[in-house]
């Protein structure tokens, strides 16, 4: 199969590129080993730092950090059209480019973010502000009690839903009867507060309808707190911009391990997919690169040797000789300065590839934990790539 | 004020081992240890229940303590020994020499061998290097330190033995130039409790010179610290050792789900002070992979540390490997005795001999019973093999070792702790493939909803426990380690906002 361009990696940055390239009117394949790291994550969009305002911190960025390569108009282009798509998709995400939020967590530290799916848009608590949690009997990855280390005030009350999964508990919802019995309960509570902390499990698919019944049936704002993995928002964010990517036209080459590659002079032509008994070839006019930092397989540590698992390209590692911290809780290890470079045109600076474009963590320098900018990294990288990529086939 | 008989200060197999003894004598006894049991060398070894093979060719009688001992703990304690059995394996390189005076050693020694060629032991252990030339299989066996010293410590217990873990001993009490008591650091509370004794034994292993200094005496050690590495697999279900003379890395056990290797063997002078090299676990690695190829690919999920309390010999020109792991019983001649040196292997038979030593000084005539006596508390126990744990699919708290939340919140009832340590050593929570990463959490907050620790400790906790882990699992950030690392980064530092920011 032919394709004009095949993205490599279904995280962020390869779902964004993917989608912004097939609405363009490009034949566009993801070619995907795995669930990505996003899916586990707690589904918000960090922009950047730690402050108020998202652009102070950028401007203090090192001249070398990926989103110097987009730049503020293209970053806020970026961050529009990801609000845009998933408005469309029916899973609406709050805030904008240039602010960020303060949200609680399950062990009810506050986090910085900027972006949250609708079930948070109430989740930043004030220091004062009078909430109630409800909670599910035994549910594993769910303790308010560290919430009430906190705030002290919080009344707490607990449902039996039969499961103790957040995964489970979630399906649950879903289904009508459930949420039902659940409002009915809820409503027996008599809950004096007018917020109400849930941890994450407001359905899978429906969240919307859940909420929005919850809130008219109760009177109550909802908010939901994001879990330990498997996370649901996680999971909410990468299926959205999944089926948003397939109703664009997006192909998609699932659990396919890339074992090889073809080039010609300084192109890449196509890509080998192991399958059993014979394997697949991915024919494109352009190659996207986006698999990810270590943790999601994109570059490999080798012991002492950097590696990017694809095509081997030349990694750029960190000069400084320890590359990890002394301190678990110190953010930013030296080593996540390691990745690719890449030029004006998201080519890998050091590859003789014209057709390859760069994308998200994989990029050197992006620092995503020290910075904070992780999501908003990949999607303004991942939709400025798809426009180099797309400018490189005219 | 406390009173008793025997003060025990020391909670790793030797001084459970002797509470346990001093119990079924009916000697009144009280034990003292400042962290958790096992906290020392006890739980910072292998958990490799010795047939005696590593130490037959040197050190004969050792050996044969050994392979006495592992008969008595495989009957008295089967669901603390996982009757594994083990290979000596014989790559390209070591001696046909060193193969006949070790046959020639075990017979003589009491250790039962096999040889087996080549193909019939990789049969048995598909993983072993293929160009192995033959192995001999004797009766090694993987045994759980942690489990081994609270099951002595449940025969105390139940006849009156007071224990006192996370107390931590700051004074010898001395009345006309003898032994009487001690003054204990109640940790939790920072109180200070007296206690009055006729006899203290000091089994504090690698601590025991300070403690014997508190008293004023002196006794004559040499520190050795060894390190070990983790694997994310069980990789073989037999005690792989080299056949060849005792050196560093030349010892695998499977343990549960995964493989510990080890060790090495360098002197040190503080045992508060311990960290890993990075040269220390390239060197086990690579020794390892020699007879298990898989270990040069697989994940490595921690290194530790522990310390070997080793007897000072006149002579230890040729390095600490060669000072004897046998023990002594040092009389102060002023109410304290010491007991050092020794092993895990061999520590009901170090118990014996103190408690024999304590019961004449009473002239107490009841002879010993450990070696016939079941460890009690066994029955609630699931033993091996790990699948046993799920009688019924349960709300599992740790999946990596099968810890139902049950369970977890039972020995937190029970126990009534405040340690996280505790809960791990009595249910294997944390000890598995992903090291803690996500069990913790949840186990500190069972220990708040049960009203054990307030929410401020347990955050205190956490942060302790994820530090720990880090400083154990930092030397082997590459590879897929290097994934994993990020992951719980990700969750610890960023989705539940535990990071410290720099403005």
């Amino acid at each position: 199969m032919k394709y004009d361009i095949a993205v490599i990696g279904s995280g962020m940055s390869g779902l964004m590129a993917s989608i912004y390239l097939a609405e363009q009117g490009l034949n566009t394949a993801i070619v995907s080993r795995g669930d990505p790291i996003c899916s586990v994550s707690s589904g918000c969009i960090d922009i950047a730092g730690t402050g108020k305002k998202t652009l102070d911190s950028i401007n203090n960025f090192p001249e070398e950090h990926p989103y110097n390569k987009v730049g503020e108009k293209g970053i806020s282009y970026s961050i529009q059209y990801f609000l845009n798509i998933m408005k469309e998709e029916g899973y609406d995400y709050t805030g904008n480019f240039e602010k960020n939020r303060n949200i609680l967590t399950p062990i009810g530290k506050h986090r910085v973010t900027s972006l949250v799916p609708f079930p948070m848009k109430h989740a930043d608590i004030g220091k004062d502000e009078a909430f109630h949690i409800i909670s599910f009997k035994d549910i594993k990855d769910f303790f308010p009690s560290y919430i009430r280390g906190v705030f002290p005030d919080t009344s707490i009350s607990v449902f039996n839903a039969g499961t103790h999964t957040t995964m489970g508990i979630a399906a649950k919802m879903d289904n009508k009867d459930f949420l039902s019995t659940f409002i009915t309960w809820i409503k027996s509570q008599k809950i004096k507060q007018n917020k109400i902390g849930i941890p994450a499990v407001l359905g899978i698919t429906k969240t919307y309808e859940i909420i929005k019944k919850l809130e008219i049936e109760t009177g109550k704002f909802f908010f939901e707190i994001p879990t330990l993995p498997p996370s649901i928002p996680g999971i909410r964010l990468y299926r959205s911009l999944k089926s948003i990517a397939e109703k664009k036209g997006v192909s998609f080459y699932g659990s396919a391990e890339i074992t090889d590659f073809k080039k010609e002079k300084d192109r890449i032509i196509n890509i080998t997919i192991k399958k059993p008994g014979r394997p697949d070839y991915v024919n494109a006019d352009a190659f996207i690169l986006a698999t990810g930092s270590f943790v999601s397989g994109g570059l490999f540590l080798d012991k002492n040797i950097f590696k990017e698992t694809v095509f081997n390209l030349p990694v750029y590692s960190p000069v400084e000789k320890e590359v990890f911290n002394q301190d678990f809780f110190k953010l930013g290890h030296p080593i996540e300065k390691s990745g690719i470079l890449i030029d004006n045109n998201f080519n890998a600076t050091e590859s003789a590839y014209s057709n390859l474009f760069i994308a998200g963590s994989i990029l050197a320098n992006s620092e995503t934990m020290k910075y904070q900018c992780g999501h908003g990294m990949a999607i303004a990288t991942g939709i400025a790539a798809a426009k180099s990529a797309k400018e490189y086939l005219k | 004020m406390i009173k008793t008989d025997v003060i025990i200060i020391g909670g790793g197999a030797t001084g459970t081992g002797i509470a346990r003894d001093m119990a079924l004598r009916g000697i009144d006894h009280c034990l003292i240890e400042k962290k958790d049991f096992a906290a020392g060398a006890t739980g910072a070894c292998h958990g490799l229940l010795h047939s005696g093979g590593r130490y037959t060719v040197k050190d004969p009688e050792a050996a044969r303590e050994c392979i006495t001992e592992n008969t008595i703990l495989r009957k008295i304690g089967k669901k603390c020994v996982e009757p594994t059995e083990g290979l000596f394996v014989r790559l390209p390189g070591d001696t046909i020499e060193y193969r006949d005076d070790f046959l020639k050693s075990c017979k003589e020694t009491g250790i039962k061998t096999k040889i087996l060629s080549a193909s019939e032991a990789i049969k048995l252990v598909p993983n072993l290097n293929p160009s192995l030339l033959e192995a001999v299989k004797v009766p090694d066996a993987s045994i759980d330190p942690f489990r081994l010293c609270m099951l002595n410590v449940i025969s105390s217990q139940r006849r009156g033995g007071k224990i006192f873990t996370h107390h931590k001993v700051v004074e010898i009490v001395k009345t006309r130039g003898r032994c009487t008591g001690v003054k204990v650091l109640d940790k939790f509370s920072a109180e200070i409790i007296e206690i009055s004794g006729k006899v203290i034994i000091n089994a504090s292993g690698a601590w025991g010179s300070g403690i014997a200094k508190m008293a004023g005496s002196d006794v004559p050690m040499s520190l050795s610290k060894g390190s070990l590495i983790i694997a994310n697999h069980r990789l073989s279900n037999l005690v792989i050792n080299r056949l060849r003379p005792s050196s560093n890395g030349d010892i695998i056990v499977p343990n549960e789900t995964v493989s510990l290797a080890g060790t090495t063997s360098i002197h040190v002078d503080d045992p508060d002070n311990l960290t890993t090299d990075p040269g220390e676990i390239d060197l086990i690695r690579s020794e390892a992979a020699m007879m298990l190829p898989d270990f040069n690919n697989i994940r490595l999920i921690r290194s530790y540390t522990g310390v070997r309390p080793l007897l000072k010999a006149a002579d230890t020109s040729s390095g600490d490997r060669s000072i004897s792991r046998g023990f002594q019983i040092i009389d102060h001649k002023n109410g304290m005795f010491s007991i050092l040196g020794g092993k895990l292997t061999t520590y009901r038979l170090m118990a014996e001999k103190m408690t024999n030593r304590v019961a004449d000084h009473f002239g107490i005539k009841i002879p010993c019973t450990t070696a016939e006596v079941p460890l009690e508390g066994q029955e609630d126990l699931s033993g091996y093999p790990v699948s046993k744990r799920l009688g019924k699919i349960e709300n599992i708290m740790c999946e990596c070792e099968l810890v139902s939340r049950s369970k977890v919140k039972k020995v937190i009832e029970d126990t009534g702790t405040k340690n996280i340590g505790d809960i791990q050593h009595r249910t294997r929570l944390g000890m598995g493939p992903c090291q803690g990463g996500f069990c913790t959490y949840r186990a500190l907050g069972l220990m708040q909803e049960t009203g054990q620790v307030s929410p401020e400790e347990s955050l205190d906790t956490l942060k302790r426990f994820l530090q720990r882990r880090y400083k154990g699992s930092r030397p082997l950030l590459y590879g897929d380690q290097l994934r994993e690392e990020q992951l719980v980064e990700g969750i610890y530092l960023s989705l539940l906002g535990m990071a410290e920011h720099e403005v």
